[in-house]
């Protein structure tokens, strides 16, 4: 459903993800099987010959550099355990010079949760916000794809104490949306409130983005508390039910007084974020 | 930054008791609004009035790409009710999707019986998702009571109909939003156990299909076909 160009079927995505000449149409092809979730035993192959593609930048050409590898480690991301073969060309791409190929290939590793991978995403950020989180000269880009790396330690969810240690710092960094990032990462690794707090004081942030990216982070989080804030968010409703859903899929029921009055949705808890869930429609 | 938004309704004056030229110059304060919050601000002071005379400007404001105002102006359409439903239906942008979304919204809470095509339509053709939503859920709260016995049923079965077919609809919360329609419309049809049938088939589908992709759809699904076996026990009871 939906996306951009003409349908096409899965032997003609991985046709076109072997035009090493052609990069529109592998760009296309490598979104098209990370979308439709191939199973097709020659996608990750595939993918994995596509991250290793790098262009010289070419500011006339229409397709951006090394944006093929880019949507090969996006994709690889969505492939789940077949994908688990290309976890070390992952890990290689995360040394990449390329700053948008570390943060697609941060992403993938954070949806594979590939626990191999903390370490390196670990020691990326081990310099802090006055280093990996300063910004580079001359562009909006900070040196490290903090946000991508800290939402990738959430998502793997190793809560060692190093771990912690290097993401906390991050919970000041004078941008917003790191700051979520990291308030993200710690709520999803350790469940203490204090960074579901500052998470819902986010989504009174005067910018609309910080706003977004706060629902976003609560959702991916589950964390139940969040509910009314989220509701009575100054945002789209597409995406406070997004975060509704989220806290639907993700969180842990909180502790109900009443007894389950419905086994088929679980709890009353359940119930009240569909109950708000409804009434954004 | 919490105080930037206010309360909704800092109106002096009760709801309602607006003359036409108070109306008159809180629509001059939405169009004079020079920055985002100012919109937000003047909108729901316009919203508060409730007054058929704001309907054309809040439908204005509906495509002014400002979430906090959009909805304010929704609650503003929805409280003036079935007097703004031509206003709305003839101004229905073709366009902008944020804006049909709005306003698909306006007509699903109004619940006017006019808003029966929009909402079909809607559903099954916008490429909008949220407009497909919003549809969805308008389907399911048309307000029947008023229309003739042999016109209630047939508006109660073009609705099932569209429902039905946007089971099918590719995003997880337009079938969310299905859902929810299905089970308001269910009380529309005690007496049509037939097409009381089909609609607990469909919603018993979406909740044991192993296919669906989101969790939280068959969730809601399971809930809503537990509710109306609660009723429908209710009423076996009760004789």
């Amino acid at each position: 459903m939906g996306g951009s160009g003409e349908p096409i079927t899965e032997e003609e995505a991985l046709r076109r993800l072997r035009l090493s000449d052609d990069p529109s149409a592998q760009y296309y092809a490598a979104w098209w099987l990370g979308r439709n979730r191939s199973r097709h035993p020659e996608a990750v192959p595939l993918l994995q010959e596509a991250l290793r593609q790098r262009r010289p930048r070419d500011s006339g050409a229409g397709v951006e550099e090394n944006a093929v590898a880019r949507n090969a480690a996006r994709a690889l991301g969505k492939l789940g355990a077949p994908a688990a073969a290309a976890i070390p060309d992952l890990l290689a791409t995360l040394a990449d010079d390329d700053h948008g190929l570390r943060e697609a290939a941060a992403r993938a590793l954070g949806e594979l949760r590939a626990v191999e991978s903390v370490e390196p995403l670990r020691r990326r950020l081990a310099t802090g916000p006055a280093v990996a989180g300063a910004q580079q000269p001359g562009t909006p880009r900070l040196q490290e794809p903090c946000e991508a790396l800290l939402e990738a330690l959430g998502e793997i969810g190793v809560a060692e104490p190093e771990v912690l240690a290097v993401i906390q710092p991050f919970v000041g960094h004078e941008r917003p949306l790191i700051r979520s990032a990291a308030c993200r990462a710690l709520l999803q690794l350790t469940g203490e409130p204090r960074w579901g707090e500052q998470l819902v004081e986010l989504l009174q942030h005067q910018q609309l983005q910080v706003r977004r990216a706060a629902l976003m982070d609560l959702g991916a989080a589950g964390w139940r508390p969040a509910l009314e804030p989220i509701a009575a968010t100054l945002a789209e409703n597409s995406l406070k039910l997004i975060a509704l859903r989220g806290l639907v899929e993700n969180g842990v029921p909180s502790q109900s007084p009443f007894p389950s009055q419905s086994p088929a949705s679980g709890d009353a808890a359940t119930e009240a974020v569909l109950a708000a869930m409804d009434a954004l429609l | 930054m919490s105080a930037v938004f206010p309360s909704p309704d800092q109106s002096p004056m009760a709801r309602g008791e607006h003359s036409d030229a108070a109306v008159a110059l809180l629509v001059e304060a939405v169009e004079r609004a020079d920055s985002a919050l100012g919109l937000l601000r003047a909108t729901q002071a316009l919203a508060a009035a409730a007054h058929p005379a704001a309907a054309a400007c809040l439908v204005e404001v509906l495509g002014f790409n400002n979430p906090g105002a959009a909805v304010a102006a929704v609650d503003g359409l929805i409280a003036i009710g079935v007097p703004a439903v031509g206003t709305i239906l003839t101004n229905i942008d073709g366009y902008n999707y944020g804006a049909r979304a709005w306003a698909v919204r306006a007509l699903a809470g109004i619940g006017d019986v006019r808003g029966l095509e929009v909402l079909e339509d809607a559903l099954g053709k916008d490429i909008g998702p949220s407009v497909r939503r919003a549809a969805a859920r308008g389907l399911g709260q048309i307000q029947l009571e008023g229309l003739p016995e042999a016109e209630r049923l047939l508006v109660a079965e073009r609705c099932l109909e569209a429902l039905l077919d946007g089971c099918r609809d590719g995003e997880w919360v337009v079938r969310y939003a299905v859902v929810v329609g299905l089970e308001a419309l269910a009380p529309a049809f005690t007496a049509r156990p037939e097409s009381q049938a089909r609609l607990r088939v469909a919603l018993q589908a979406l909740g044991d299909d192993p296919a669906e992709e989101a969790p939280v759809v068959q969730l809601r699904a399971r809930l809503a076909v537990q509710r109306l076996r609660c009723v429908a026990a209710t009423e076996a009871s009760d004789g």
